[in-house]
């Protein structure tokens, strides 16, 4: 009886429980009424150019999840993975259809690739945004046991200074990991040994075993030593203080400067050319949950800021022209791009 | 802290009939990803993870950690019985298992890669719930240079593994390593050998080369008995292991456990890496080495025990630190993540019932796991009756299925196809194609552990002395080699006059 009753609830799964609270019913028929009459008539996949079980992939799962909380059609999540990203980006500017059912749950990797690697055969604007899903910034953490336990972000920049080549901070190679190292290094006047590592946890289990002095990573990837005292923030890479950790400082604050500001900023974008009324519904859809009091929570827990700031697609491209802009400028003064 | 009070707590976590069924369920998938060829236990969890999202997080954990030991049960099976690994892990059973087959002992083989397989996985579940918070301890203690030092040691290791010529080995080694630097750079991102092609910007994926070197060679190998009418005797002895398999056995069982339970806590190492080292030990400690290769069952016993060993291992480091150690466990830790339970070390403070339930219900799983396999065994041997042109087309077309759901790139098909070309081709040329598969998966990462240490030492190359873990290894390494060169120079004096006398 018992396995009849598991079974049944796998049988369930498939189709998503409804949960019948008044203003879901209310966003679901405002959702429905949106619906092209031809679409979708097939799942819609969400493609996530990273591996699964990442920060992109967990953040495009549970917007899927509660996009089908209010539509009546299946939304799934295919990992298109490869060249750190730069597969999936590739396909989605070159050769996903336009049609609606492909939707890339993207972050800042897609206009970077497009900057430094697509040597000129796509760029951000193949893509049109659909919404802002959220964002969160770049930190720097030190051991609460290691060499800068008791010390801020000033003080390290002075021995960065004072000591030229002997803090050890853990980056990933070509992201905005290592665009601030080389940042701060400018700030401070001194240099880093920046040790490569293949995603913020690596880096930060070495900066628990003590094999680097500091670590670059999101919230997410180190939540649970920071709750436990392992670790602390030195600062953030944000353009003012986060609503999340509102005691730590930005490194712009404390440097005196203002372009250091980097974060997994993530939206959800079609290939261009999808037809009106189907974006617009897409729009519709994906607001809809992610105004979920529910899913903003699980976000909040990831460390991401869910706050959005943009009301409509058009906003969200727009503001990635301006980031494209700046970072195209960072590339060229550091020799990443002939000027 | 009363461990074992805690562990009955979460005996009685697991012991619902709820969780048992998704035990049970997971168990069975997992079975099925490690027998069907190139869907390993991580595409069938990236498959599954949505299906988990509406359980309670424990009830998600314990069906998918089951997926993954499960996968390392049945991943034997087609090894054994058509020399086609169903994933990574198994690569090394099939060259003693495959051969126990041939003879008409493919019952012995599975029965003793199960029951290793469950005394290795009973065995690390106790040193899990035992030693956690040690080990992880030591686990973080190692950082890149100890892990270049790692790394070399499996390279020496390899060497004592082959059966045939150890130049040959080398060869196949350096070319493992070479087509390991296809892809991007991991420390400034340059492209090597890519000749502009975004597909080979991320490097060869292991899965279509695998697929393609044993299994798709496998098949053209076996066509062409087939065509000269030279198919092996399907005769079936027995279906168990003897009392002399027993002998044989037991310490290799024992020894596989250890090592892969700590090769599964060290982050970068798991099931693969294990079962490869374990194959290399057994044949190094064997007292008849010459057998290896014709159908040991320390082959067998060994390396299956390592990689389940190796599962319970990788479980340290998530579980109390939060911390993937392989591929699988990060997506274990996703699933906890979109569960809204924070991995980390509080998680054994804040939610005991998800940290002990799991552990409890790894006990649980490979209960379940020798239940359900013993009997299958009659039913796999069984496979071994359909004739070739029915199941050889069908294995073909499984590896495809496999190789393409992991990226969802053609390309990778013709990877795997491309592969089992050449695979096919430096087998017929007496080239072993294990030695090979081990380079590529440690060559990345013994490239990134040495250009990580280099650069922290700022190239100085004494950090791989300095260190006392890393010392001790490299001396063990080299030590290692320097018995292979003797010996090889010994055999090659002792055979000079036998080659005069003979000929």
């Amino acid at each position: 009886m018992r396995r009849v009753a598991a079974l049944l609830s796998l049988v369930l799964l498939l189709g998503a429980v409804p949960a019948f609270a008044d203003s879901v019913a209310e966003t679901r028929s405002r959702l429905a009424a949106l619906k092209p009459a031809d679409y979708p008539t097939q799942p819609i996949e969400f493609v996530v150019v990273y591996p699964a079980g990442g920060g992109m992939d967990t953040t495009a799962r549970l917007l899927a999840k509660y996009v089908e909380k209010y539509a009546d059609h299946r939304v799934i999540v295919v990992n298109k993975t490869g060249g750190a990203g730069f597969i999936g980006h590739t396909y989605l500017a070159t050769q996903a259809k336009n049609d609606g059912y492909t939707v890339g749950i993207l972050a800042n990797g897609a206009w970077t690739d497009a900057i430094l690697k697509a040597k000129g055969k796509w760029s951000h604007t193949n893509f049109e945004a659909v919404s802002f899903v959220n964002y969160a910034p770049v930190t720097w953490i030190a051991s609460t046991e290691g060499r800068f336990k008791n010390r801020s972000l000033k003080d390290v920049a002075a021995t960065i200074k004072a000591e030229p080549g002997t803090v050890k901070v853990a980056i990933v190679p070509s992201i905005s990991f290592e665009f601030l190292a080389e940042q701060v290094e400018t700030a401070a006047g001194g240099t880093l040994v920046k040790v490569p590592f293949q995603g913020g946890a690596p880096g930060v289990t070495a900066l628990l075993g003590g094999h680097v002095d500091i670590a670059t990573g999101f919230l997410s990837e180190y939540r649970g030593h920071l709750e436990a005292g392992k670790v602390k923030v030195l600062a953030a890479a944000a353009e003012r203080r986060t609503p999340d950790m509102p005691q730590v400082s930005t490194f712009n604050e404390v440097l005196g400067v203002k372009n250091m500001v980097w974060s997994a900023w993530r939206f959800a974008a079609v290939p261009r050319g999808v037809p009106a009324d189907r974006k617009k519904y897409l729009e519709a859809a994906l607001t809809a949950a992610l105004r979920d009091p529910e899913l903003q929570a699980e976000y909040r827990k990831t460390g991401s800021i869910v706050e959005s700031p943009y009301a409509s697609g058009a906003q969200v491209d727009a503001a990635i022209d301006k980031f494209a802009v700046l970072e195209r400028e960072f590339f060229t003064t550091t020799g990443r791009l002939p000027k | 802290m009363d461990v074992l009070g805690q562990l009955a707590a979460g005996f009685g976590v697991i012991l619902t009939p709820a969780n048992l069924y998704y035990c049970f369920l997971g168990s069975l998938v997992g079975t099925l990803v490690g027998v069907l060829p190139g869907i390993g236990p991580l595409a069938a969890l990236s498959l599954l993870l949505p299906f988990t999202f509406t359980l309670p997080p424990v009830a998600s954990l314990v069906m998918l950690a089951a997926i993954f030991y499960g996968a390392m049960y049945g991943g034997s099976t087609t090894s054994i019985l058509v020399n086609i690994p169903g994933e990574a892990a198994s690569v090394v059973t099939c060259l003693d298992g495959h051969e126990m087959a041939k003879q008409g002992r493919a019952g012995a083989a599975l029965g003793i890669a199960a029951i290793g397989s469950f005394i290795a996985g009973t065995l690390s579940n106790i040193g899990l719930t035992l030693f956690s918070p040690v080990l992880v301890a030591v686990a973080l203690r190692f950082g890149p240079p100890e892990y270049f030092a790692i790394m070399i040691l499996g390279f020496v290791m390899t060497l004592y593994m082959v059966a045939g010529s150890a130049l040959k080995a080398m060869v196949m080694l350096a070319l493992g390593v070479f087509l390991s630097t296809v892809g991007m750079d991991i420390v400034n991102g340059a492209e090597r050998f890519t000749f502009g092609s975004v597909n080979l910007a991320g490097g060869f994926d292991l899965v279509p080369v695998v697929m393609g070197l044993f299994g798709v060679s496998e098949i053209l190998l076996n066509v062409e008995q087939f065509a000269r009418g030279e198919v092996f005797s399907r005769r079936i002895r027995r279906l168990l292991p003897t009392f002399r398999d027993w002998l044989d056995s037991w310490a290799p069982i024992l020894r596989g456990s250890f090592l892969g339970f700590g090769l599964g806590v060290l982050p970068g190492g798991g099931p693969v890496t294990a079962s490869f080292l374990s194959y290399a030990v057994e044949r190094r400690l064997s007292r008849r080495p010459e057998r290896f290769g014709h159908g040991a069952i320390e082959g067998v016993a060994g390396p299956e025990s390592a990689n389940n060993a190796a599962v319970a291992g990788s479980m340290i480091p998530l579980l109390s630190l939060g911390l993937p150690s392989n591929a699988v466990t990060a997506l274990l830790l996703g699933a906890l993540i979109i569960q809204g339970v924070q991995p980390g070390p509080m998680l054994m403070v804040q939610r005991p019932e998800i940290f002990w339930g799991v552990i409890a219900s790894l006990y649980v799983g490979n209960v379940m796991l020798l239940i359900l396999n013993l009997p299958l065994i009659g039913l796999w041997v069984q496979l071994l009756r359909v004739p070739y042109r029915i199941l050889f087309p069908c294995v073909l077309l499984l590896t495809v299925i496999g190789t393409y759901s992991v990226n969802h790139n053609v390309f990778d098909v013709w990877v795997m196809i491309g592969f089992g070309l050449a695979g096919y081709v430096v087998r017929k040329l007496g080239y072993e194609l294990a030695p090979l598969v081990l380079a590529m998966v440690l060559g990345p990462l013994l490239e990134q552990a040495l250009r990580q240490s280099l650069i922290m030492s700022s190239g100085n190359p004494a950090i791989f002395m300095t260190r006392p873990i890393a010392a001790t290894i490299v001396l063990l390494a080299a030590a290692l080699a320097a018995v292979l060169v003797l010996r090889g120079k010994r055999l090659a004096l002792a055979a000079q006059p036998t080659v005069e006398g003979s000929s």
